[in-house]
């Protein structure tokens, strides 16, 4: 799941300060999820867009910003869209950058994407993969230094965390307590033996 | 001749290192004074990399200044601001400018410092950077080109003495197995512990520098348990300075107490005063060390 929040509506706004005849774009996957894109987030950014003075066309939520696959599947759901003189889409970067793909209108985002995460039993849990495209998770217990650690390290914690908290946030937990922790429990602290050296080419 | 650091570290001798902090400016005379204070005292100067992440003169620039002026440097590397290309080439540089020891290590993160909003590199960490040195020591570059004159340096690291701390330990033994010349820890205050640390670590092998900082006050000390990692000031050291008529005095006591202890246990001290070194000289004569040898 890709990790987004909401701007400032007056951020939004700012952006949207030249524009009129706006069409909203909502995302049926992770921002409806993290509640920054689905139907309610779309129809309270129109009324609250509609009480700022603009003129909002019309809306949609397709079932992922991300894989909206012509102009012509975003008019099947609203014909609004062809009078709009922007879209302001809610969902991720990849949802706006699609959206961009496939329209010929200013798009703006209505939010800041941050990282790729998920979400269990209500928590949202950022910053879980990196996506640094050579997947070590495995040794790491199902924990990803990458992600999860600051400073991305691979071979053990830095000096900087002070009763197991992370340097950067002593509110989290150092990743490494967490690592060592899983990796005891499944009997498989061998794997933190590995040295993790540079490679290029 | 006078014989050089890494002559030293294959000696008997106890080593004294002090660290010099380059400036937040291009004046380096203030540098160069506080270095002469110690002169007769330090083997070598250790120059940190924009220590706590706060933005200074670049390592190498200060530490060609401190060899211009006589002395021997040990230049700190972090691998925070610095990817694979620019690490090789400060390198390089480094050595071609008549750098011959240096002390890697991971650095503070960007937003511990001054300039929260810089963009932390951390392309590898110092097991890996320790790696590559070796390689480049070795003749060659991460990517297998060949190097011409290759660098050969004297290579330190540092690392945390809580012998309970498995992952700490972990990641000692990973750097001592890339080849390490020294290893330089945090301040030491608990000699105890720090001596349980060093049986831990018998087999390694590689010589240990002790980080020292004379304590100023009881609430300096009470500040650094709570907010340096890896410093652990015990309470009776905390009551005799609570106690003190002059805690600048009795800092400096504990400080030369606490070198007199380890120059039993490990190779050598690390004076990392807050401020200048004033009063480095008077608490090395009272921890008994001799001037530097030659």
């Amino acid at each position: 799941m890709i990790i987004s929040s909401a701007k400032p509506f007056g951020e939004v706004l700012e952006l949207l300060k030249d524009e009129d005849d706006i069409f909203i774009i909502g995302c049926g996957a992770c921002a409806t999820k993290l509640h920054v894109g689905g139907e309610p987030e779309v129809l309270d950014m129109l009324r609250r867009l509609e009480e700022a003075g603009k003129h909002v066309t019309g809306w949609c939520v397709p079932s992922a910003a991300c894989s909206v696959a012509s102009f012509d599947s975003l008019v099947e759901k609203d014909p609004s869209i062809k009078d709009a003189g922007c879209i302001l889409v809610m969902a991720c970067g990849s949802g706006v950058s699609i959206v961009s793909k496939v329209t010929e209108v200013p798009v703006y985002p209505s939010n800041n994407t941050e990282s790729l995460g998920g979400l269990s039993q209500g928590e949202v849990f950022p910053e879980l993969c990196a996506m640094c495209g050579d997947c070590k998770i495995y040794y790491f217990g199902g924990i990803c230094p990458i992600g999860q650690c600051p400073k991305r390290l691979l071979n053990g914690p830095c000096g900087g965390s002070i009763d197991g908290k992370c340097e950067v946030d002593p509110e989290k937990d150092c990743v490494w307590e967490l690592i060592y922790t899983r990796l005891e429990k499944l009997g498989r602290l061998d794997l933190l033996e590995k040295v993790w050296v540079c490679e290029e080419g | 001749m006078p014989r050089n650091f890494k002559e030293k570290l294959g000696s008997d001798d106890f080593l004294i290192t002090a660290e010099i902090s380059p400036p937040k400016g291009t004046d380096l005379c203030k540098a160069l004074a506080d270095a002469e204070l110690i002169r007769n005292f330090a083997d070598a100067l250790n120059v940190t990399d924009n220590q706590r992440a706060v933005m200074r003169m670049s390592p190498v620039a200060a530490s060609r200044a401190l060899l211009d002026a006589g002395h021997e440097v040990i230049m700190q590397l972090t691998c925070r601001d610095r990817n694979r290309l620019a690490l090789q080439s400060e390198l390089l540089g480094a050595y071609a400018l008549g750098i011959r020891n240096i002390c890697v290590m991971t650095g503070d993160h960007t937003t511990k410092g001054d300039h929260p909003g810089a963009r932390p590199v951390y392309d590898m960490d110092p097991v890996q950077l320790l790696d590559i040195i070796r390689r480049m020591k070795e003749g060659h570059d991460l990517a297998g080109n060949l190097i011409e004159g290759p660098p050969a340096f004297t290579v330190g690291a540092v690392t945390n003495t809580d012998p309970s701390n498995t992952m700490q330990m972990l990641k000692l033994r990973k750097k001592a197995r890339m080849g390490l010349d020294f290893f330089q820890t945090q301040a030491i205050y608990d000699t105890g512990q720090f001596e349980a640390f060093m049986e831990e670590t018998l087999d390694i092998e590689v010589p240990v520098i002790a980080g020292v900082i004379p304590l100023g006050s009881a609430s300096m000390a009470h500040f650094m348990n709570r907010n340096i990692p890896g410093i652990n000031v015990p309470a009776e050291i905390i009551e005799r300075m609570e106690n003190a008529e002059d805690p600048t005095e009795e800092g400096m006591s504990i400080c030369a107490e606490t070198i007199a202890e380890l120059k039993k246990l490990c190779r050598g001290i690390h004076i990392m005063p807050i401020g200048k070194h004033k009063s480095t000289p008077e608490i090395l004569e009272m921890a008994g060390t001799r001037k530097k040898s030659r």
